[in-house]
C-alpha cells in the first residue's frame, strides 16, 4: 500500500532531504518535516514520528500547487488517486517548489541533484525574524557601526569637518566662560573693588559674545557645506545601488516606495549629522565643562545638580520609545500620501481621460487626512511627553535652589557662586531637557540609514569586472529552463530550444504562455530556477552582464523615450554616435521623415516619456536606437501591436532591414508579421508545445495552425483581414 | 441560476470531479472571486488552464455535498489567516515585528513598509502583507479587544 499511516515506524533509509514545513495537516501553524529518502517521502511531526509515508515506486507524479498565501506539494499516485503532501506558507514556497520537483523526477526513476537549503529565517543571536532578503536583524545591527558607515560620508570633507568641530570645541567651551564672569563681578561687588571691575568684566564679556557670533556664523556656513554634500553624496550613493538592484526587487516595490527612500530617507541621515551630531557634541561638552566647574566650587552642591540626572534619562528614554513608534507611523502615512500623488500624476492622463479627478481628489484626501491625524497625534503625545520632561527637570531646579538657598542663608556658598550655579544650571539641565529629542533623532536616523543599507547590500545585479568578456555571436540555447517570478508557480516548465545565430525566431502562445518571460530570461533580466541558458556554448552565467547586455537590442511594445532630444533618444546606446549616424539609423527605422518634418528636426523634446509624440513615431525611434547600437541579438516584444496597419508596415520594413545577420526574438499580436522567421516556437502554460516554421506548422494543423484560424476570424470580424 | 446544472464528486479520494450535462471535469478548482470585498460569494470554477467553466453567485444555494466538497477545498487552497487578537506589535528601524493570535493558530511574523503593506480594503477590514507575501486578514479592526485595537492604531 503506498500511503503509511502514522504507526509506520520510521525506516532507517538515508535521508536525502530534509526540510521544515510551517503549516500542518488541518492547515494551522505548526512545524511538519519533509524527509525524501531513495525509497520514500515522509511527513513527520517536529518529534520525528511519521504522519504521512509514501512509497516512491507508487507515485506517477508530483508537482507544487500554489496556493492563496502559501502551497502544497500535491503527489498523483498510479492509481490516479491524488494526495496533499504538505502545505507550507509562502515563507518557504521556493524550497518546497523544488522539492516538489526532486520528489517529481524520483518518481520518474530519474536521480535529481539534491542540494536544497531553507533560507534562515531568524536571527542565530536574539531568535526574531529576520527581515525580506536579508541576513540583518534591525534589533542586533551595531548602531555604532550603521553610524560609523554614515560617518564614512564625512571623509571626503574631512577638513572640513575638523574645522567645524573645532570651531564647535571653542565656541562651547566659551559658553562657560559667562557664568564666571557673573561670579567675578558678584564678587567684586561684594569686596568692594569699584566700577573699573565690573567694566573690565563687562569689556571681557562683550569681547566673548562678539567671538561666539564670529564663531557661530562660521559653524553654521561650515554646517551648512556639509549638510549640502553629505546630503548630494548619499543621495547618489542610494541612486546608484538601486540602479543595480535585480529587476525583481522592481517588481515587488512601487516606484513611489523607492523614490521616497532616496529622498526622505537620506534627508533624515543628512538632518541628524548636520543638526542632531552636532547638537549632541556641543551639548555633551558643555555638561562635561560645567560638572567640572561646579565639582571644583562646591562638590555638594554639583552632586546635588548631578543627582537627577540618571533619572531624567531614564524617564526620557521611557516616554521616548512610543513617541518614536508614533513619528514612524506618520512617515509611514506621508509615504502614502507620495505614492498617490506620484501615482495619479503620473497616469493624469488617464485621470483626464475618465473625468476622475474628483474620485483622485477623494482618494488624496483619505491619505493627506490619514497622515495629518497621525502627525497630529505624534506631535500631540511628542509635546505631552515634552511637558512631563519639563516637569521633571523643573523639579531639578526646585531642588537645586533650595539646597543652594539654604547653603546662601547658611553662609556656605558665595552670592557669586549661588550665581554661578545658577547660570550654570540653565546650561546643564538644558541639553537633559532635549536628550530625548536627540534620541528622537537618533532613532529616524538610524531607521533611514537601515533602509538605505538595505537597498545598498542587497544582493547587486552586476558586480563590476565578474564574468567572462565575450563578443557574442548570436547562438541561444534554453537547457531545461525553469523559472517563475513566484518559485511556487513556474512561467516556464523544462523549456529546450536552440537558435542558431542570425536566425529569427519568432514566439507564439497566449497571453500568459511564458513568451515575455522567455524574453526576460535572454536579457538575463532574471536567473532561472533551474536550467542553463547558455550563449554560444557558454552558460550566460558565466558572461558578464555589462558586457553581454552591450549586446542586446531590445525593442518593447510601449517604447520607452527619456525627455530630451530625438537625437539623444536614438544615441542612448551609444552616446558618441554621430548626427550622420543618427540620421542612418532613423532612415533605416523609417523615421527620418517624420523628423525632419518636426520644426526642430532632431533636436525636438519628445517631452517626458515621448508624450509628444505618436505611438508609431516613439516606435520607430526605438527601433532607430536598436539599429544604432547595432546588436548581434535582437528582441522584439509585441514591437507593432500599439500600431495603426500602415505605420506597422513601415515598422516592419525597418525591422526587416535590421533582422538581417542578428539573432532575433520576435513576439507578434499579428501572428501573419511572423511569416518571414526561421522557426516558430509554440508556447502554452509555459511548455513548448510545437516548433517549426510557418509552412511546417499551418501543414500541420496543430495548436498554431488554430492561433491563426482563430485570428483570422477575429479579424475578419473587426474588419482587419 | 445562471450557470450549468452541476456535481461535485470525490473520485478517486482527494481529486474533485466536476460533472455538468456536458462535461466532466478531471481537473479543475474552486476560487473565490472576489474574496476580500465578497466574501462566501461568487465562487467560480476553473479548469485544468485556469479558465472560467462557471461562476456560482450564491454558493450557499448549491446542494449540501457538492457545497460542503468545494468549500472545504477552497479552505485547503486559501491559506490567508484572519487575526483574531494582536499580542505584540513593534516597530524597530522601520520594521514591524508581529505576534498575533489568528484562525490558524499563534502566528510571528514581520512587515516592512507598512505604507505599501497594510492595506485598508474597506474602513475597518485591513490586510497586512508580510516580507514574504504572506496575507493576514483583520476583517473588522472594530471586533478586536480594546488592547488589540490600541497596538493596531499605533503601528498602522
Amino acid at each position: 500500500m503506498a500511503l503509511a499511516a502514522a504507526e509506520k515506524e520510521k525506516s532507517p533509509e538515508k535521508i536525502l532531504l530534509s526540510l521544515t514545513a510551517d503549516l500542518t495537516e488541518s492547515a494551522e501553524f505548526g512545524e511538519r518535516l519533509l524527509e525524501i529518502t531513495q525509497k520514500s517521502v515522509r511527513v513527520c511531526l517536529p518529534d520525528g514520528m511519521p504522519v504521512q509515508v509514501i512509497d516512491l515506486e507508487d507515485v506517477a507524479s508530483a508537482k507544487s500547487e500554489s496556493l492563496v498565501s502559501g502551497g502544497r506539494i500535491l503527489a498523483t499516485l498510479k492509481t490516479g488517486e491524488q494526495i496533499p503532501v504538505v502545505s507550507y506558507t509562502l515563507t518557504h514556497a521556493e524550497v518546497f517548489s523544488d522539492a516538489a520537483h526532486i520528489i517529481d523526477e524520483m518518481a520518474k526513476g530519474e536521480s535529481p541533484f539534491i542540494a536544497l537549503e531553507q533560507k534562515v529565517s531568524r536571527c542565530p543571536k536574539c531568535e526574531r525574524l529576520l527581515p525580506e532578503d536579508t541576513t540583518v536583524c534591525p534589533r542586533c545591527v551595531s548602531r555604532s557601526k550603521a553610524m560609523l558607515r554614515i560617518a564614512k560620508y564625512l571623509v571626503p570633507y574631512k577638513k572640513q569637518a575638523l574645522r567645524l568641530a573645532s570651531i564647535a570645541l571653542v565656541s562651547t567651551l566659551m559658553t562657560l566662560l559667562p557664568g564666571l564672569i557673573m561670579k567675578q563681578i558678584i564678587e567684586a561687588y561684594e569686596n568692594s573693588l569699584g566700577e573699573s571691575e565690573l567694566f573690565k568684566w563687562m569689556g571681557i564679556w562683550a569681547g566673548i559674545l562678539f567671538t561666539m557670533v564670529v564663531l557661530k556664523v562660521l559653524n553654521d556656513r561650515l554646517m551648512v557645506f556639509l549638510a549640502a554634500n553629505i546630503s548630494a553624496d548619499l543621495k547618489n550613493a542610494t541612486y546608484r545601488a538601486i540602479e543595480f538592484l535585480r529587476l525583481s526587487y522592481f517588481d515587488r516595490k512601487p516606484v513611489g516606495a523607492i523614490a521616497s527612500r532616496v529622498s526622505m530617507d537620506t534627508d533624515r541621515i543628512w538632518h541628524f549629522l548636520v543638526d542632531g551630531l552636532p547638537f549632541l557634541f556641543n551639548n555633551a561638552l558643555i555638561l562635561i565643562g560645567v560638572i567640572v566647574i561646579l565639582m571644583v566650587q562646591n562638590w555638594f552642591l554639583a552632586v546635588c545638580i548631578i543627582m537627577p540626572f540618571p533619572f531624567i534619562i531614564l524617564i526620557s528614554m521611557k516616554v521616548w520609545r512610543p513617541i518614536s513608534n508614533l513619528f514612524h507611523r506618520a512617515s509611514q502615512k506621508v509615504a502614502r500620501v507620495h505614492m498617490q500623488l506620484h501615482e495619479s500624476l503620473s497616469g493624469i492622463r488617464v485621470v483626464k481621460a475618465f473625468a476622475r479627478e474628483d474620485h483622485e481628489y477623494k482618494k488624496f484626501i483619505q491619505r493627506n487626512t490619514d497622515f495629518r491625524d497621525a502627525s497630529l497625534y505624534a506631535d500631540q503625545r511628542w509635546i505631552t511627553a515634552h511637558g512631563t520632561m519639563n516637569l521633571v527637570i523643573q523639579s531639578g531646579t526646585i531642588v537645586t535652589w533650595t539646597v543652594g538657598g539654604l547653603m546662601l542663608y547658611r553662609n556656605q556658598i558665595s552670592m557669586g557662586e549661588f550665581i554661578l550655579f545658577n547660570a550654570y544650571l540653565g546650561l546643564a539641565y538644558g541639553p537633559l531637557h532635549w536628550f530625548a529629542q536627540i534620541n528622537n533623532w537618533f532613532s529616524r536616523a538610524m531607521a533611514g540609514a537601515e533602509r538605505i543599507f538595505e537597498i545598498m547590500d542587497m544582493p547587486r545585479e552586476i558586480v563590476e569586472g565578474e564574468g567572462e568578456q565575450h563578443t557574442v555571436q548570436g547562438s541561444v540555447e534554453f537547457e531545461k529552463v525553469r523559472f517563475g517570478y513566484d518559485k511556487s508557480n513556474p512561467i516556464l516548465k523544462e523549456v529546450n530550444f536552440k537558435a542558431e545565430a542570425g536566425q529569427m525566431i519568432g514566439l507564439v502562445g497566449h497571453s500568459g504562455a511564458g513568451k515575455s518571460t522567455t524574453i526576460n530570461l535572454i536579457c538575463r533580466f532574471y536567473e532561472p530556477n533551474a536550467g542553463r541558458i547558455l550563449i554560444d556554448g557558454k552558460d550566460i552565467q558565466d558572461l558578464s552582464l555589462q558586457d553581454f547586455r552591450s549586446q542586446i537590442g531590445i525593442v518593447l511594445q510601449e517604447p520607452f523615450l527619456f525627455h530630451g532630444t530625438i537625437a539623444e533618444n536614438i544615441r542612448y546606446g551609444r552616446p558618441d554616435a554621430s548626427i550622420e549616424e543618427i540620421m542612418r539609423a532613423a532612415r533605416a527605422a523609417n523615421a527620418h521623415d517624420f523628423i525632419l518634418a518636426k520644426p526642430e528636426g532632431y533636436d525636438t523634446m519628445v517631452g517626458e516619456r515621448g508624450v509628444r509624440l505618436s505611438g508609431g513615431e516613439k516606435q520607430r525611434i526605438s527601433i532607430a536606437r536598436a539599429i544604432l547600437h547595432d546588436p548581434q541579438i535582437l528582441i522584439f516584444d509585441e514591437a507593432t501591436s500599439s500600431v495603426d496597419v500602415e505605420t506597422e508596415k513601415q515598422i516592419q520594413e525597418a525591422i526587416q532591414r535590421l533582422v538581417k545577420g542578428r539573432t532575433t526574438f520576435a513576439i507578434a499580436h499579428r501572428l501573419s508579421t511572423l511569416r518571414s522567421a526561421d522557426r516558430l516556437i509554440v508556447l502554452d502554460r509555459g511548455k513548448i508545445i510545437e516548433e517549426g516554421s510557418h509552412e511546417e506548422l499551418m501543414a500541420k494543423k496543430g495548436d498554431f495552425y488554430k492561433l491563426v484560424q482563430t485570428q483570422s476570424q477575429v479579424n475578419e470580424i473587426i474588419g482587419i483581414a | 441560476m445562471s450557470y450549468p446544472k452541476f456535481e461535485v464528486i470525490e473520485q478517486p479520494a482527494g481529486r474533485l470531479r466536476l460533472i455538468t450535462d456536458e462535461q466532466c471535469w478531471l481537473e479543475f478548482k474552486p476560487v473565490w472571486a472576489s474574496p476580500l470585498s465578497h466574501p462566501g460569494k461568487y465562487l467560480a470554477l476553473l479548469d485544468g488552464k485556469d479558465k472560467e467553466i462557471l461562476i456560482v453567485n450564491e454558493p450557499d444555494e448549491l446542494d449540501e455535498g457538492t457545497r460542503k466538497l468545494l468549500i472545504s477545498e477552497l479552505e485547503r487552497r486559501v491559506l490567508t489567516a484572519q487575526i483574531t487578537e494582536i499580542i505584540e506589535a513593534q516597530t524597530e528601524f522601520g520594521v514591524t515585528y508581529w505576534l498575533t493570535e489568528t484562525s490558524r493558530g499563534r502566528k510571528e511574523f514581520v512587515t516592512q513598509s507598512l505604507q505599501e503593506n497594510a492595506l485598508w480594503l474597506a474602513p475597518h477590514q485591513l490586510l497586512l502583507i508580510d516580507v514574504n507575501g504572506n496575507r493576514f486578514e483583520i476583517p473588522d479592526t472594530q471586533a478586536l479587544d480594546p488592547e488589540s485595537q490600541k497596538k493596531l492604531f499605533a503601528t498602522v
